[in-house]
């Protein structure tokens, strides 16, 4: 019997979809296009060629190397690209991802990534062309409700705070906003204006941002009612803590 | 007789604390409703920041140009918010006027909000304020200000012409 991966325990709404984000089984809800994606990313113009940090590898004539000869470059590191980010902020009242999460996603199912989980943001530095593929599939597919989750290089602040009256998460640098019902976003994500306004869709409503959310929240399906990851987590900490601290003992 | 520093009256503070950040049309409808309370010394806006440019990354001194940063009209002002209304802190005369306080903030706010009472803003000069205002006289320590509500309202450090106004001064004068 082929081997498959478990992910993640529990019986609840929120552990199963703490398990697809992890396997990538996600639902893909609307389409960006890569210009637009470039442009709310900000490193480089629409539609221009990737800078690169060094030749393409294939021109450098890499050393002999048995580990190079194992391991596949990523399309962004055989063409030589810059290491570019993209950061996400998704607010605690009920996202569909949080931090970790995305971290997760990224560190499983996407090669040449360098996950930094904060508290209420995670950046994820990558190849450029890489970064582009793995923010499009975060962007496009459930882990992200765009009223809920930004896109933001700085000023992230948002993920603690009340929602505003229409229902989206607090944006102190007005990068996307709410028009009409869906979310526009006319500046890239550290706050500069571009020369577009990208239509990211509608947001979630409160109900399915609840049916989707990673988030064990005492008002939606509470942390201590999953007996099963209570274990887990118990075990983890137990484990942890035994051995983790002091390993020869 | 050298007067001493002189303290306000036994005046009751609340904080207001709706369910969400309020857009500028329903904190202009909140802070009237509260304004036309009898018996309300003083409101004080508190909310999350919103900045007139970036102030950090790659994009430092680009307008933000926020859609919320608009001029309201509370009583006979007129004043820009420069922040999403999170709370207000109201201070009353007295116990009496909890109530229609309170009924004030349900016409008001369209949703659920918290009403708590506390002490959110002093009383009392500080150390800090004589510094900046000083004593009236030399026989006179109370603190120079003409309107003592103005204590605790603003940052010290702060111009009070951006961050302070006086609503219905020309009713009582």
């Amino acid at each position: 019997m082929a081997y498959k991966p478990q992910y993640y325990p529990g019986n609840t709404s929120v552990a199963e979809n703490r398990r697809k984000h992890m396997s990538n089984n996600v639902e893909k809800l609307r389409d960006i296009s890569d210009e637009d994606l470039t442009a709310i990313l900000g490193h480089r113009a629409p539609g221009s060629d990737y800078p690169s940090t060094h030749p393409p590898l294939a021109e450098m004539g890499e050393p002999e190397c048995s580990v190079r000869e194992v391991v596949e470059p990523t399309p962004g590191a055989k063409a030589g690209d810059r290491i570019r980010y993209s950061q996400f902020s998704d607010s605690m009242y009920n996202a569909p991802s949080t931090p970790y999460w995305r971290s997760y996603h990224a560190a499983i199912n996407f090669r040449g990534v360098d996950p930094g989980t904060l508290s209420g943001r995670q950046v994820n530095e990558m190849r450029e062309r890489d970064m582009e593929a793995y923010t499009k599939r975060q962007a496009e597919t459930e882990m992200t409700d765009w009223g809920l989750s930004g896109l933001r290089g700085c000023t992230v602040h948002g993920h603690s705070l009340r929602l505003q009256e229409d229902g989206t998460m607090f944006d102190m640098l007005d990068r996307r906003r709410l028009e009409g019902d869906s979310i526009v976003m006319d500046k890239d994500q550290v706050g500069v204006p571009i020369d577009r306004k990208v239509n990211l869709g509608k947001p979630m409503s409160e109900a399915e941002a609840a049916k989707r959310t990673t988030f064990y929240r005492v008002d939606n399906v509470a942390f201590r009612s999953d007996a099963e990851v209570v274990e887990h987590v118990q075990t983890v900490w137990e484990r942890r803590t035994r051995y983790g601290f002091k390993p020869q003992a | 007789m050298v007067r001493t520093v002189s303290v306000t009256d036994k005046t009751i503070q609340v904080k207001v604390f709706p369910a969400r950040l309020l857009q500028p049309e329903t904190a202009e409808k909140l802070l009237n409703e509260i304004d036309r309370v009898k018996g309300v010394l003083r409101m004080l806006i508190g909310g999350k920041n919103l900045p007139r440019k970036i102030t950090c990354g790659p994009g430092t001194g680009a307008d933000v140009n926020h859609p919320d940063m608009r001029v309201i009209h509370v009583g006979d002002q007129a004043f820009e918010l420069h922040v999403m209304v999170g709370h207000v802190i109201v201070e009353v005369e007295d116990e009496s006027i909890l109530e229609p306080l309170k009924q004030a903030c349900e016409r008001g706010l369209p949703f659920s909000f918290e009403f708590r009472r506390g002490f959110f803003i002093k009383k009392k000069a500080t150390l800090t304020d004589y510094g900046k205002y000083g004593f009236r006289s030399r026989t006179d320590e109370r603190i120079n200000l003409d309107d003592e509500r103005m204590l605790g309202m603003i940052d010290p450090h702060a111009k009070p012409e951006e961050r302070f106004c006086i609503i219905g001064a020309e009713e009582e004068s």
